[in-house]
């Protein structure tokens, strides 16, 4: 770490002789590229509204874990967001109701729960930096633990790309060329639980969705192939972290809504990009 | 699914009923008093001690802290409709206080800052501003955490036992007792903090929640910035990097935090900088017993102390 603390502290910028904005910066080169790598399937499988789902649901498991009087809520979080996702898909797959509908219930009951429980104890407003995130008071460890999951994300991709994206495109010729889809839609839920439980405090409840669809969005806009596809999108994704980090810095702003302020500029671009291209 | 969901509800409507009802008494008081919150709670509970049948209720839990994050329930009204007298800190603090005196005209209020200089907010944009009494801004807003100094709450402690005189003179001679014994510990207390404060050749601290400038004023320090104004909002990466500098330059020593609120912007400034970071009550939570003001002020001295005497 103090390595790397003195390398940033020779580059001639006046934010990197600060350690916080160096975490910072490490976690966002950390968070952004598992962020746009999971988001392109996210927006492939119209799953917006579900990640959103899950980030709403943090609130309970820190509401749970608050309860049960545990230091470090990232235990009950990540607890409570498995058996939420779980439990939203199997529910899905019942077809009883639309998956929209299901997963606006869920969502809705989740930060109610968490509002309910958390009052009980009294003030909810302690918790209120987990709202919009807090990414400059990430530590080392803490890094550590998010490259962690990104390394296993990252082998999760390399290993069953091609299963996970077949069984979530075309169940039927998935089923067909006997993969197991059911498996795969869980490993697929599961590693978005936690991705998003892992983030959610440095990122933010109230903008950790847009951090996971916008990126993706605005590379499916002109990405050509399903590999300029992820890789724009893991590309959109780093850029907008490290200039919405950096802006905030100079500008005075909270860190995480220039990130995805960024971030939404870029999918602007490249929709019209798109529209002009459609047209030409 | 259905189900699932009614039993979700039920569950909900249980918890919320269950988490306010301890405070229910069994027995009709002769005078019911409700303190809006801790530190006016622990001035009842000394002025009150011996006198017969009188009910005291602290209408923000423990947990709460600071009146900012409190958010007035049905359950308080209800119990404020049936009160006597309702005993605030005023200056601001009880910023649901007009909701209340709307809804029930006749109830009769204690204000217990009144007659008390009070120390305008300093409120400003980047939050590094040195913070002294009257710094220029006109702003009607006054900081209400006047009870952090000693003498200010020994006013506090008798406003309100002149307001409880007037209103149960049948036991004046008892309150003004009790009121005469807290406020002589509060004297030997505040007397006791001069003498070893003083002489300390550090002054300098800065804060993380605007709850000091009374007591700093009192005990001659020089709060020389406060980082979190709104209490629960984290500062930006800009309010930062000007605090490390600014702790950096005039080689402040101690950084105050409070035990109501998360330390995490008081950890990264205090791992940039020479600065430690203590922990400061501005005692509104805590033991629910008399001496609680007098033992959580004593713990602050001693943490003074350890924080400036090097």
């Amino acid at each position: 770490m103090d390595a790397i603390y003195s390398f940033f502290q020779q580059l001639p910028f006046e934010w990197t002789q600060f350690h916080f904005m160096v975490n910072a910066l490490l976690a966002v080169l950390i968070i952004t590229p598992l962020f746009g790598l999971t988001g392109t399937m996210i927006v492939n499988n119209k799953m917006s509204f579900f990640s959103d789902a899950l980030g709403h649901s943090a609130l309970t498991g820190i509401a749970i874990g608050v309860m049960l009087g545990i230091d470090n809520y990232l235990l009950s979080m990540l607890g409570f967001a498995l058996l939420f996702a779980l439990g939203i898909s199997a529910i899905i797959e019942s077809g009883t109701s639309s998956s929209d509908t299901i997963i606006g219930v869920f969502s809705s009951a989740g930060v109610a729960l968490g509002i309910v429980l958390l009052s009980i104890n009294g003030g909810f407003s302690k918790y209120s930096n987990y709202l919009i995130g807090d990414i400059l008071s990430v530590q080392g460890g803490e890094l550590l633990l998010l490259l962690f999951v990104l390394v296993l994300v990252a082998a999760l991709w390399v290993f069953s790309f091609n299963r996970l994206m077949t069984a979530s495109l075309n169940p039927d010729l998935a089923v067909s060329k006997k993969i197991n889809v059911r498996l795969y839609k869980n490993l697929f839920v599961i590693a978005i639980a936690i991705i998003v439980t892992v983030s959610i405090k440095w990122v933010g409840i109230l903008i950790i969705n847009s951090l996971l669809v916008l990126p993706a969005a605005a590379a499916r806009n002109i990405a050509r192939s399903m590999r300029s596809y992820h890789g724009l999108s893991v590309l959109f994704s780093m850029a907008s972290g490290l200039v919405g980090l950096i802006l905030s810095y100079y500008l005075g702003t909270a860190a995480g809504g220039t990130i995805v302020l960024a971030a939404a500029v870029l999918f602007f671009v490249t929709f019209f990009i798109h529209r002009f291209r459609a047209r030409a | 699914m259905k189900r699932f969901l009614s039993f979700l509800l039920a569950l909900c409507l249980a918890a919320g009923i269950s988490g306010c009802a301890s405070t229910a008494s069994q027995e009709q008081p002769r005078l019911k008093l409700v303190a809006s919150f801790y530190p006016m709670y622990i001035i009842l509970l000394n002025l009150t001690d011996g006198i017969p049948n009188v009910q005291v209720d602290s209408m923000a839990g423990q947990q709460t802290g600071c009146l900012h994050d409190f958010q007035m329930q049905t359950d308080d009204m209800k119990n404020l409709e049936t009160a006597d007298a309702f005993i605030i800190n005023g200056a601001g603090m009880e910023s649901f206080l007009d909701k209340v005196t709307g809804e029930l005209p006749s109830l009769s209020v204690i204000n217990s800052s009144e007659g008390i200089a009070l120390i305008p907010s300093g409120e400003d944009e980047h939050g590094h501003e040195e913070h002294t009494e009257g710094d220029g801004h006109d702003h009607s807003e006054f900081n209400p955490h006047v009870w952090v100094s000693i003498s200010n709450c020994i006013t506090q402690v008798e406003t309100i036992r002149d307001g409880l005189m007037a209103l149960d003179p049948q036991f004046a001679d008892k309150y003004q007792s009790n009121s005469d014994q807290y406020v002589a510990k509060l004297t030997e207390l505040r007397d006791r903090m001069h003498r070893e404060l003083d002489s300390l050749s550090s002054r300098d601290i800065i804060t993380f929640h605007e709850a000091f400038p009374y007591f700093a004023h009192e005990f001659g320090l020089h709060i020389v910035s406060v980082i979190n104004r709104e209490p629960g909002s984290e500062p930006n990466a800009r309010e930062l990097a000007d605090t490390i500098r600014l702790v950096r330059s005039t080689g402040v020593k101690a950084l105050f935090v409070e035990p109501q609120y998360p330390k995490t912007a008081a950890d990264i400034v205090g791992s940039e900088t020479e600065a430690k970071v203590y922990v400061l009550d501005p005692l509104v939570t805590g033991e629910e017993t008399k001496d609680a003001y007098l033992n959580a002020m004593e713990k602050n001295l001693q943490v003074l102390l350890e924080a400036l005497a090097s």
